[in-house]
C-alpha cells in the first residue's frame, strides 16, 4: 500500500434514484504513474475522481490514496488532505471571478499556509502566463483560463495531480502547452490521473483506464462513441497497458 | 487574503454589493422611518388634540377658606372666593412645568351695555407670563381654546375687547365700535376689536382683557378660575387605582404615579404649588385624548411590525439569493482546501458589512422619512432619536446575517462535487 499513490477497493458510487456512477471499481495507481481515465462521457470519470480528491464519497468500497483512508475524514480534514496532497484541474476551470489571475493562485497559498505573492507568480511565469497575472478571469482566454488553474494546482507542490478534461474547452494551440506541462510535472515524478476523451493525451500516459458505465472495461472508445470500441492495442505510446478488471 | 478577498468581492462586484446593500438600505428605511414616525406621533397628536380644550381646571379650594375658629366659620358661606392672579406663574415652575403647554385664567361679572345686562369675561390674550430663570411664556385663551375664532383681532390692550358673536348680532356690534361698560363700582370706555365664536357662552358675552375685568368687578389681581392645557399620558391600571384609592398604592407605586404625566398627577402637581387651589382634571378631554392615543399606537406598533416583516423577507430574498449565486465559489473554496469554518467567516463578514452599511445609510433616510411623515401629516418637525441611530444597523446586521448564514451553511454541508458539476 505504500507504494501505491492510490488504491480502490470495490468502489461503488450510487446516486439517489439507482444511477451507479462508478460501479464496483478496482484501481491501483503507483507513486510517479501516468494514468489516463478514459472512457465516453457518463461513463464515471468525473464521479471517480471526485472520489479521490474527498470532494465525493463512495457509497461502497474502500479509497486510499497517498496512505490515506478517505472514508476516515470529514469534510474539513477532506479539505486539509487536499490542500497537503492534491492539485485539482477542473474542465470548467472553477477560478474565483473577482480575484485576478495571482490573487486566485494566492488563495490555494493561503488555505495551504502563508500567502507568498513572489512565488504566486513565479508559478504563472511557469504556464507562461507572467504578463496576465493581473488580469481577471474574465479578461484571459479559455486557455489562459485553464493554465491559471493549472498554477493554482501546482502552488502547493501537491504529490497527486487529478484532471477533468483539462483540454476538453482548449484549442490545439493550448491544449499544446497543457500536454507540455503534464509532461514536465511527470518527468517532475508527480503522479498523474487525468481524465479524458482527448485520444492524443490519453496516447502520452504510461496506462489507460476504460470506464464504460461506471465500470472499468478492456476496450477505450476514445473519441467518446460508444458506438465504436477500438482495440486497445494499436495506440503508439510504448509504455502504455490497459487495466485488466482484476480483483486485487 | 482574506481582506484581500473581501475588498476585492467589494470592489470587483460592486454592482452586487450596491445592489445588496440598497436592499437593506430600501428595506430599513421603511421601517426606520415609520418607527420615527410612531416615537413622535404620540407626542404630536397630544399636542394637536389641545384643540378639544383645557383639560385641566383651576379653582379655588372650598377647603382653603372653610377654616373654623371654636365652631364659626370666619368665611361667611356663600361668598365667592378667588386665587390670586400673582400665584399663577407658579405653573410654569412646577415639576411637570414642561408638560404645561398653555393657560388662561377667568374672571367673569356682570355688566351694563346699552341699558342691559351682558356677561363680562375677563381672560389674558398673548400674556407674557414673566418667569425668573427663563424667557417669558406667552399664552392666553386663544392658545388654550385653539377653537376660539375671533373676527377682526385679538384684544391686545386694556382699552379693547372682543364682542360675542350673538351679543354682536343682536346689538349689531362690530369691530370698530366703542361701548361704554358700567358695573356698581366704576365705568370704562373700550373698542371692540373683534367678534369672537367659540360655541360657547363667551357668544354672548364681552370678553375683554383680564385687568379690564378686575377693574370693573373691584377685584384687583383675582382670578375666579384657571383653565390648562398639559401634556398628558393616557391613564393606565395604575392611574385608575390612584383615582379610586391614593392609599391602596404601594410607595413604589406611589413613585412611578408621581413620575408619570397622568392628568391626575399633573393635576396634584399644579394644585400643590398653587396656594389655595384645587385642581380637576376634565374627563371627558382627557379620556378622549386617552382613547385616541392608545388606539393610534396600536395601529402603529401592528403597521411596524407588518412593515418589518415584509421589508426582512424582501432583503432576506435579495441576500441569501445572492449568496446561492456563489455556491459554485464555496464549492471551489472547499476543493482547494478552505474548512467549512473558513468559508462560513468570509460569508459573515461580508453580510456584517453589507448589513451595516445599509443599516446606518437607513437610520439617516429613514429618519428624514419619518420627519418627513410627520411635517405632512403633523406640520411639524421633528428632532432625530439617537436610538434608531443604534437600532437601524443592528437590523441590518441581524438580517444580513440571518440571511446569508443559513444558505452558506447549508452550502458547506452538501457534497461539494455536485456543486463543481455545476448542477
Ligand atoms: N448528482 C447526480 N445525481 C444523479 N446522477 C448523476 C449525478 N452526477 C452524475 N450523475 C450520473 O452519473 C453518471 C456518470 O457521470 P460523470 O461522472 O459525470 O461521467 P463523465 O465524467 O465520464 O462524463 C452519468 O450517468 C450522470 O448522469
Ligand atoms: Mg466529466
Amino acid at each position: 500500500m505504500n507504494q501505491s499513490a492510490v488504491l480502490l477497493e470495490y468502489v461503488t458510487r450510487a446516486y439517489p434514484g439507482g444511477v451507479r456512477a462508478v460501479d464496483g471499481v478496482n484501481l491501483k495507481i503507483a507513486l510517479g504513474e501516468w494514468v489516463a481515465l478514459m472512457g465516453p462521457s457518463g461513463s464515471g470519470k468525473t464521479t471517480l475522481l471526485n472520489l479521490l480528491d474527498g470532494l465525493d464519497r463512495p457509497t461502497d468500497g474502500c479509497v486510499h490514496v497517498m496512505g490515506q483512508n478517505l472514508l476516515q475524514l470529514d469534510v474539513d480534514e477532506a479539505a486539509t488532505f487536499r490542500r497537503e496532497n492534491v492539485g485539482l484541474i477542473f474542465q470548467q476551470f472553477h477560478l474565483v471571478s473577482y480575484l485576478t489571475a495571482v490573487e486566485n493562485v494566492m488563495l490555494a497559498q493561503y488555505y495551504h499556509s502563508m500567502v507568498d505573492k513572489q512565488e504566486a507568480l513565479l508559478a504563472l511565469e511557469r504556464v507562461q502566463l507572467a504578463d496576465r497575472a493581473h488580469h481577471l478571469p474574465s479578461q484571459l482566454s479559455g486557455g489562459e483560463q485553464q493554465r491559471v488553474c493549472i498554477a493554482r494546482a501546482l502552488i502547493n507542490d501537491p504529490k497527486i495531480i487529478l484532471a477533468d478534461e483539462p483540454t476538453g474547452n482548449l484549442d490545439e494551440d493550448n491544449a499544446d502547452r497543457v500536454v507540455k506541462i503534464f509532461q514536465r510535472l511527470h518527468r517532475e515524478g508527480r503522479t498523474l490521473v487525468i481524465a479524458t476523451h482527448d485520444p492524443d493525451l490519453g496516447r502520452l500516459a504510461q496506462r489507460i483506464v476504460c470506464l464504460r458505465h461506471g465500470q472499468i472495461v478492456e476496450e477505450c472508445s476514445p473519441d467518446g462513441s460508444d458506438a465504436a470500441p477500438r482495440a486497445t492495442g494499436a495506440g503508439a505510446s510504448h509504455d502504455r497497458d490497459v487495466m485488466h478488471v482484476t480483483a486485487s | 487574503m482574506f481582506f484581500r478577498m473581501l475588498i476585492e468581492s467589494f470592489v470587483r462586484r460592486r454592482s452586487r454589493k450596491l445592489l445588496a446593500v440598497a436592499a437593506v438600505w430600501i428595506g430599513l428605511s421603511l421601517v426606520i422611518g415609520l418607527l420615527a414616525l410612531g416615537l413622535d406621533v404620540g407626542d404630536k397628536l397630544n399636542r394637536e388634540m389641545r384643540s378639544f380644550g383645557a383639560n385641566i381646571q383651576l379653582q379655588p379650594a372650598e377647603a382653603a377658606v372653610d377654616v373654623r375658629v371654636g365652631g364659626y366659620e370666619l368665611v361667611a358661606p356663600g361668598r365667592t372666593v378667588y386665587l390670586d392672579e400673582a400665584d399663577l406663574p407658579r405653573l410654569k415652575q412646577i415639576f411637570w412645568r414642561n408638560n404645561i403647554l398653555a393657560f388662561a385664567p377667568r374672571l367673569t361679572t356682570q355688566a351694563r351695555l346699552a341699558g342691559r345686562s351682558v356677561p363680562l369675561v375677563g381672560t389674558w390674550f398673548n400674556h407674557h407670563v414673566l418667569l425668573e430663570d427663563a424667557d417669558p411664556f406667552v399664552t392666553g385663551a386663544a392658545e388654550v381654546f385653539p377653537y376660539w375664532q375671533a373676527r377682526g383681532a385679538w384684544p391686545m390692550n386694556p382699552e379693547s375687547c372682543l364682542v360675542g358673536a350673538a351679543l354682536a348680532q343682536e346689538l349689531d356690534l362690530g369691530p370698530g365700535d366703542r361701548v361704554e361698560l358700567t358695573t356698581d363700582q366704576r365705568s370704562t370706555s373700550v373698542r371692540i376689536v373683534g367678534v369672537l365664536t367659540s360655541g360657547k357662552d363667551e357668544d354672548e358675552a364681552i370678553v375683554a382683557p383680564l385687568s379690564v375685568v378686575q377693574r370693573l368687578a373691584g377685584l384687583p389681581g383675582k382670578v375666579a378660575e384657571v383653565q390648562i392645557s398639559a401634556l398628558t399620558t393616557p391613564e393606565n391600571k395604575l392611574a385608575e387605582r390612584y383615582g379610586r384609592d391614593p392609599q391602596s398604592l404601594t410607595p413604589a407605586e406611589y413613585e412611578r404615579w408621581v413620575c408619570t404625566p397622568y392628568p391626575g398627577s399633573v393635576a396634584a402637581d399644579i394644585q400643590n404649588a398653587v396656594p389655595g387651589s384645587s385642581a380637576r382634571v376634565v374627563r371627558r378631554v382627557a379620556e378622549t385624548q386617552g382613547a385616541v392615543l392608545g388606539r393610534i399606537d396600536g395601529l402603529m406598533l401592528l403597521l411596524g411590525i407588518f412593515v418589518l416583516i415584509a421589508s426582512t423577507l424582501s432583503i432576506m430574498g435579495v441576500l441569501s439569493s445572492a449568496v446561492l449565486e456563489r455556491r459554485g465559489e464555496v464549492a471551489l473554496l472547499q476543493a482547494v482546501g478552505a474548512h467549512r469554518a473558513d468559508v462560513l467567516r468570509l460569508f459573515l463578514t461580508e453580510a456584517v458589512a453589507i448589513g451595516l452599511a445599509g443599516g446606518v445609510l437607513a437610520a439617516l433616510t429613514g429618519q428624514v422619512l419619518g420627519g418627513w411623515l410627520l411635517r405632512v401629516i403633523f406640520d411639524s418637525a421633528s428632532e432625530p432619536h439617537g436610538v434608531l441611530l443604534i437600532l437601524a444597523p443592528l437590523l441590518g446586521l441581524l438580517i444580513a446575517v440571518a440571511a446569508s448564514v443559513p444558505p452558506v451553511w447549508r452550502t458547506v454541508h452538501q457534497q461539494a462535487a455536485r456543486l463543481l458539476r455545476g448542477v
